[in-house]
């Protein structure tokens, strides 16, 4: 039950706890009611808008102090203390009168409110004796624990002492725990394995890793695997598409319906991911994002790998949908893409919706509308919507001096080659006007061609209406190959010679970035009502006032003399990586937990405010916000110590005198298991069929609408998909189903759905079928046989994996009928199967087998061998047929390997039924249909279609059919099928079968091979049933819950 | 060490604004002992039906989408002055949005207008089939977007804001807040049209910032109706049983090791839903299962009214299986006459009329239209000036945001009415203007929503679909319009 009502009367509203429980709540009464505490929020909420945040109050009525409220407005006193129901507040909202709108007071607020006036209309303290203009911060607005700086937490020896103990933070979480809870003993190694795998590298480990690190006996053997993994370049490809979620990544504009292609932002997403992997400490990396170009410095000649950079960096303020440069450049769009950039700041390093005081003084957290616009003005050099850069004005080039030398050189030859070409033409031309001039008398000709070659703006006006008159003698180069075809041709060939020549230029890459134009200072003003066409007071940038002690905001300078930028941006992000901001650290380690164990300690980790949740574990958070500043914020090590705790290690386990306690796992007394996320699912199948391009870096992977409308990747490009292209208009069918975020502004959490989409897509989707076929081939490839024992503990496969039909000749023993041999034919036309290339073949003569019959050779007859694969009552019907007068026939045969000669038939310019009933035949047995020459070999063509139908013990009749069974050569099976099925488990699903498992997939594949033998027209081509089979274990298997889930 | 006290309990699972502020003032009042709302896990969402918070009206919506701005002076709001008036200079201000052939000439209707039904609301004559069934039809004439571009009013119909994307479609926001009856079939289905997509495209019915599940499912007009419904080809007949069969068997023996994670156990039955919903889908498309007569009612005879009569039939059929939101689509915007209106508008009316009439009729007659909300509209209107091309036959009508027509039927809709007013001329809405604000508050209701109060948390805000612009529910075209909040 998650949609949401506004819940409107306290008294009847029904609470849902997680478990789904139900339970009326109760009024709760606080007994003392005072103003700052209990008053005011309510007015913030819903009065302020009007009657206290303004200059102007509405109808002379200001409500921030309650001496305010007794003097009342315009309409006389708001209140009188002691008697709530003379007094006017009430009766306006009550009455709905207040305030004005579709708006209403809640009615348990409006108790609240009437109670406090009955009981006196009290204060906390003394109200002051002046009051300046707005809101202001109170101190029980400033109390709020997410202004507080963070207070590392002591952790008491006794908690220490506790053997489950592993880090100080595992004290902290035991402390926590009600009586009854403890740690669950840690998982087991595989499980570890896996945990940490996906978690860092959001790829499973392969074969060899695995059984490498399961063969690490040593006692650090998870340390050693943490700090390989840590230092594996898939590691920041992983960490990196969770800060591009909160960061709003998109390959594309947005904004406007054509949502054009951003072109260059992928180099942002690669300087992310070498910042993640080179292991930046995060304060620094905040710092180059924020302001990077603020520390470039001074350009000299060719940007340097550090200032390329530190200008990438910046590519963070340049995520937001951004339409200026995609037709629509109104101020309206512009200052949008302001707005956005000050929420993508805001959620990912403030946990603050700072958005909501754009128009208004925030309604619930101490955010007065003015601090919006100081944090603005921060920006504002940058983002001035008065003096706005398109995306296009905004790119820095990368071309060095040597590439714009090289390019001016490249050039300098093209120019050559117009030259030569602009000489041809012009004279080509003069012919083609000579050759249609041809048509005209004189004097008309001269007078056209003069009209002709004179420039266009110094025609007389005879000259225009001659040419006017006559048209064609108008001729322009487009018509030129109407009268010289060759010269034409030759004027092409230079541009596809010029188009060859521009190729040796280096190509031109740009970065997206956000810099400051030269001493720009523009002057930032209150919007009112956020309106920009409403401009107000002039605001100082500024940081928000409520993350400082009372009088002690940290201010910026308007201009910082030092830099030739303002220095705002670069001020404002030192401050916030201080170790002395209340939030920055803890939203970051909030988010890393988050990742870590699927649930965060702040709920909503993209707003800390009021609106948000509060943590579960307060005491975590700072700690874990502490160490990370004191570790000089270094990401990996935090990974470290919280992936090295008990906490982490733990074992999904179930435990039902636990579970009595605490059934949603509030307290962490077992980890959780957590849905893979939809990259990594992607990645998963990839990485699993053995396919995965590991490239890291580069230009995103196109995508395309397929057949259907649905978005996909273009082609065969199997690299990660964090590198596929993100455009906000068409997001990856795949991957949205899963999840992923299609990105309006930016993405704080991602949903996590359990959805029947999601279920088609692993039953029919494309993807997964191709990856099943992939990982079936390399199964083929690369499974290892099992031990003879194993084979030997497992279940017969009801159904033989073999192919059922083979096709082959062999001499008939004229006096027995039977053959002496059945050797396979060598050669495959494509449609049939004969001795050699050519007919006859030297060696066997005119034997041939197709689809519909063949033809037999003197000595050798065609055999059609079809192998029981199960044991039953078999029954045959068919046709043989020849069509001629000519010779004198064939002969068909059936032999049983296990009763003999079961039918003798000889069809001679005519038909011969060859029915044969209830034969007996167990599994293996082989049924050769043999088609000799009779005795002469001349106009043997015949055609032989035989049903089989054979009737088993248990289940349904099976039937064959001799033309839609007919194949070609089938690729070999190297290893038997149950030893492929336990490498499926092993490569899906890192580990082997259990004897159960492996059980119940023998008697899938015995299923499987029965259907598909039976229904021949529904297998792709060029796969045989027992690949074919191996494939739909595969699909299973990668949509299993193993496969999505890790424990 | 703690325990869970009720009051606790009450804090812990606070939402919503009402009880934020309450936990604000339990917090301050010392009285908790953890914090107000653990929320500690990713928001999970599913489509169960839940109960609405008064008794609704509707319990399902088709809406008829006409994208292009259907010409309301020829259709459905007859303006004698303008007729009277017609190739003079109109005196007011008048918004274009093709300036090039922007002209001040008043353009009269060239079609007749018409008294209807026991209502006798006045239709014109391109609309027969909507003057039959005009008694069950509340008509609103005053609908104002006040911006004359496609996109920008088509997404505040659908969104909520004005030229706003990424936010999620009225239909999510149905389905988001009531679920689904039907546990076969998807809950919002979008029919697209055999041409290609409407204008603004996937937009029209995007999930914006909510979960996936929201999404409007495609129900295509070709095969494969549903994107990844039906079995390749090679895993027809009873192979994709035996894989699935196989499947839940691994996934149950997963699912013992992990008895207390209820993600597992929904996605072993998301798949029994998805094997369900091959069925039930082609099911419910397969109108050989209907009457002839039925058939012919909606035109599937004629070959002008067959493909939208589908559609139209289709759409009964998926609500019948209990859909909650149904919406329709053209290809393109073929009510946007810009030109030549005196043949364009005719031919999509003969298009559509009879199907969108049909489907009132056959709602009504099973019995359903009582619980089943049509809606017939664009996104606006078009001018009373003319927008000239030089030659009167190519002569048609510009953008209007200011004024224009749409209706409703069933569903709590009073019938036999028309509601509000453009002017004299047909430019502006004057009297009893509703805006798409206006348009989803009147539907939440039905459906027995307050849309104040239907809240979905996103980015740490609490978002309702009008985003809290003013908005009101039109209360004067309800049945039963009294019934009040608890």
């Amino acid at each position: 039950m998650t949609t949401v009502f506004k819940r409107i009367s306290l008294m009847t509203i029904l609470l849902f706890c997680f478990a789904s429980s139900v339970i009326a709540a109760g009024a709760d009464k606080p007994a003392n009611l005072t103003y700052e505490e209990h008053i005011r929020p309510i007015f913030r909420a819903h009065c302020f808008d009007c009657h206290g945040a303004t200059e102007e109050m509405k109808g002379g009525l200001d409500l921030r102090l309650v001496r305010f409220l007794i003097k009342g407005g315009e309409s006389g006193e708001a209140i009188i203390p002691g008697k709530p129901a003379e007094s006017n507040l009430i009766n306006r909202l009550e009455s709905g009168e207040m305030p004005p709108g579709e708006a209403r007071v809640p009615q348990a607020e409006i108790e609240i409110l009437k109670r406090w006036i009955a009981t006196g209309a009290k204060t906390s303290r003394p109200e002051p004796e002046t009051i300046g203009p707005g809101l202001g911060i109170t101190p029980e607005e400033r109390a709020y624990w997410a202004f507080q700086p963070i207070k590392r937490p002591e952790v008491s020896a006794e908690f220490k002492k506790n053997p489950t103990v592993r880090t100080p933070f595992d004290a902290l979480l035991l402390k926590a725990m009600p009586d009854g809870l403890a740690f669950s003993p840690d998982a087991e190694k595989l499980t570890l394995i896996k945990r940490v795998y996906f978690d860092l590298l959001g790829l499973p480990p392969n074969p060899e890793e695995l059984q490498r690190v399961m063969a690490n006996g040593s006692d650090d053997w998870y340390e050693s695997l943490l700090d390989e993994l840590l230092k594996s370049q898939h590691y920041g490809e992983r960490w990196a598409r969770h800060w591009l979620d909160i960061a709003g990544y998109a390959d594309s504009e947005g904004y406007t319906v054509k949502d054009d292609v951003r072109p260059w932002s992928w180099k942002y997403r690669d300087y992310v991911i070498k910042s993640l992997n080179d292991g930046k400490p995060f304060d620094q990396f905040i710092i180059e994002q924020l302001a990077g170009d603020e520390l470039v410095g001074k350009r000299e000649g060719d940007l340097t790998a550090r200032q390329i950079e530190l200008l990438t960096a910046t590519g963070f303020l340049r995520m937001a949908a951004d339409g200026t440069g995609s037709g629509s450049n109104t101020p309206a769009a512009r200052n949008q893409v302001i707005t956005d950039t000050m929420k993508i700041v805001g959620s990912s390093l403030l946990g603050l919706s700072v958005a909501c005081a754009q128009c208004h003084d925030h309604r619930y957290d101490p955010i007065p509308q003015a601090d919006y616009f100081a944090l603005r003005a921060i920006f504002e050099p940058t983002f001035d919507w008065q003096k706005w850069q398109t995306p296009q004005q905004r790119r820095v080039s990368l071309y060095t001096a040597a590439d714009r030398a090289k390019a001016a050189a490249v050039e300098e030859e093209v120019k050559k080659v117009v030259t030569v070409k602009n000489e041809k033409r012009v004279k080509y031309m003069a012919e083609a006007l000579e050759i249609e001039l041809k048509k005209y008398e004189q004097p008309l000709r001269d007078q056209l061609k003069g009209a002709y070659q004179t420039p266009v703006k110094k025609r007389t006006a005879e000259q225009v209406a001659l040419l006017k008159k006559n048209p064609s003698v108008n001729i322009s180069t487009g018509v030129l190959y109407q009268y010289l075809p060759k010269a034409a041709e030759e004027l092409k060939n230079f541009d596809k010679q010029i188009a060859e020549i521009r190729k040796k230029k280096p190509v031109e890459e740009f970065l997206r970035v956000a810099v400051e134009p030269a001493n720009h200072v523009p002057v930032t003003k209150l919007f009112h009502r956020g309106d920009y066409r409403q401009p107000k007071q002039v605001i100082k940038p500024a940081a928000l006032s409520v993350v400082s002690p009372e009088g002690q905001r940290h201010e910026l300078a308007l201009n910082d003399g030092k830099l030739p930028t303002t220095g705002r941006r670069l001020g404002y992000a030192r401050w916030l990586t201080s170790g002395k901001h209340p939030l920055v650290a803890r939203v970051l380690v909030n988010r890393i937990w988050m990742h870590h164990f699927g649930r965060a300690i702040v709920g909503t980790p993209g707003e800390f405010g009021k609106l948000g949740s509060n943590p579960t574990h307060r005491e975590l958070l700072d700690w874990l916000a502490d160490e990370f500043v004191q570790q000089g914020w270094d990401l990996k090590k935090l990974h470290r110590t919280i992936m090295l705790s008990t906490a982490y290690r733990q074992a999904g386990a179930h435990d039902p005198s636990k579970e009595s306690i605490d059934a949603e796992n509030h307290y962490y007394w077992r980890k959780p298991i957590v849905r893979i996320e939809a990259e990594t699912l992607r990645d998963r199948m990839l990485s699993v069929s053995g396919v995965l391009d590991r490239k890291l870096y580069g230009a995103p992977v196109a995508i395309k609408e397929d057949d259907f409308g649905q978005v996909v990747v273009s082609g065969e490009q199997l690299r990660r998909s964090l590198y596929i292209q993100a455009r906000r208009s068409q997001p990856v069918g795949m991957l949205q189903t899963f999840d992923a975020p299609v990105m309006e502004t930016n993405c704080e959490r991602r949903s996590n759905s359990t959805v029947a989409t999601q279920s088609l897509m692993l039953m029919n989707g494309s993807f997964i079928l191709s990856q099943s076929a992939k990982l079936a081939d390399r199964i083929n490839r690369e499974a290892p046989e099992l031990k003879p024992e194993e084979l030997a503990a497992l279940p017969a496969i009801s159904v033989s994996e073999k192919p059922v039909w083979s096709f082959g000749y062999g001499e008939v023993d004229q006096k027995t009928l039977k053959i002496n041999k059945f050797t396979a034919l060598p050669h495959w036309t494509g449609s049939g199967w004969q001795g050699g290339p050519k007919l006859p073949d030297a060696k066997l003569g005119w034997v041939t087998l197709h689809a519909n019959g063949g033809h037999p050779a003197r000595k050798y007859a065609g055999i059609k061998r079809w192998t029981a694969p199960a044991t039953g009552m078999l029954s045959i019907t068919g046709k043989l047929q020849h069509g001629t007068k000519n010779g004198n026939g064939v002969r068909g045969l059936i032999q049983s390997s296990r009763t003999g000669l079961a039918g003798k038939w000889i069809a001679y310019n005519g038909v011969a039924e060859t029915k044969v009933m209830k034969l007996a035949v167990e599994q293996g047995d082989q049924i050769d249909f043999i088609s000799d020459c009779n005795g002469d070999v001349g106009f043997d063509s015949f055609t032989w279609s035989v049903q089989l139908t054979l009737e088993r013990e248990k289940g349904p009749a099976f039937k064959w059919d001799s033309k839609t069974g007919f194949h070609g050569p089938e690729p070999v099976q190297k290893q038997s099928l149950p030893a492929q099925a336990s490498y499926a488990f092993e490569l899906a699903l890192c580990r082997k079968p259990t004897p159960d498992e492996l059980k119940l997939v023998v008697g899938f594949m015995g299923n499987q091979l029965a259907y598909l033998q039976q229904h021949p027209e529904q297998m792709p081509k060029g796969v045989t049933h027992a690949q074919q089979t191996i494939t739909n274990l595969c699909q299973a298997l990668m949509s299993s819950n193993e496969f999505l889930y890790v424990d | 060490m703690m325990h869970f006290s009720r009051r606790q309990f009450l804090a812990d699972n606070a939402m919503g604004i009402g009880t934020v502020a309450l936990a604000w003032l339990l917090k301050q009042d010392n009285l908790l002992a953890r914090p107000k709302s653990v929320q500690v896990k990713p928001p999970s969402f599913d489509l169960t039906p839940k109960t609405s918070q008064f008794v609704p009206q509707a319990k399902a919506m088709i809406s008829l989408f006409q994208h292009g701005g259907p010409a309301h002076m020829d259709l459905t709001d007859p303006k004698p002055e303008l007729t009277k008036y017609s190739g003079t200079d109109f005196k007011d201000e008048v918004q274009y949005s093709f300036v090039k052939n922007a002209s001040k000439k008043l353009l009269g209707s060239p079609w007749k207008f018409q008294k209807h039904g026991e209502c006798g609301t006045e239709l014109s004559e391109l609309l027969p089939g909507l003057g039959e069934i005009v008694d069950d039809v509340c008509l609103i004439r005053s609908m104002h977007t006040g911006a004359n571009g496609h996109e920008v009013s088509i997404r505040y119909f659908h969104g909520g804001i004005p030229g706003v994307v990424g936010r999620p479609n009225l239909g999510s926001w149905l389905v988001y807040g009531l679920g689904t009856e039907s546990q076969d079939l998807p809950a919002y289905m979008v029919l697209t049209d055999p041409g290609g997509l409407p204008v603004d495209g996937v937009t029209n019915w995007s999930n914006g910032f909510m979960p996936s599940l929201f999404q409007g499912t495609v129900l295509r007009p070709k095969e494969p109706r549903i994107l990844n419904l039906d079995a390749p080809a090679h895993l027809r007949g009873s192979l994709q049983a035996q894989n699935l069969e196989l499947l839940q068997e691994l996934n149950r023996k997963h699912f013992e090791q992990h008895p207390h994670e209820s993600d597992l156990e929904a996605r072993i039955s998301s798949y029994e839903l998805a094997a369900r919903m091959q069925t039930s889908a082609r099911e419910a498309l397969d109108l050989a299962q209907e009457t002839k007569a039925t058939q012919d009612l909606y035109g599937l005879n004629n070959p002008k009214t067959r493909e939208y009569g589908t559609r139209c039939l289709i759409s009964r059929r998926l609500v019948e299986r209990g859909v909650r939101f149904v919406q329709l689509f053209h290809n393109g915007q073929p009510w946007d006459n810009h030109s030549s209106i005196t043949t364009g508008l005719p031919a999509i009316c003969g298009r559509t009329d009879q199907p969108s009439a049909a489907l009132v009729k056959d709602l009504k007659q099973r019995g359903m239209l009582e619980s089943t909300l049509v809606h017939w509209g664009g996104e606006i209107g078009r001018l009373p000036v003319t927008q000239s091309h030089g030659d009167a036959k190519k002569a048609g009508r510009d953008h209007n945001g200011q004024g224009f027509s749409i209706w409703l039927a069933g569903g709590g809709i009073k019938g036999g009415m028309a509601y509000g007013k453009t002017d004299e001329f047909g430019h502006r809405a004057v009297e009893n203007v509703v805006t798409p604000n206006d348009f989803q508050a009147t539907i939440m209701r039905l459906f027995g929503l307050d849309y104040k109060q239907l809240l979905y948390h996103h980015n740490g805000q609490e978002q309702i679909i009008t985003n809290g612009r003013p908005a009101k529910v039109v209360s004067a075209i309800l049945e039963s319009p009294s019934e009040k909040l608890s």
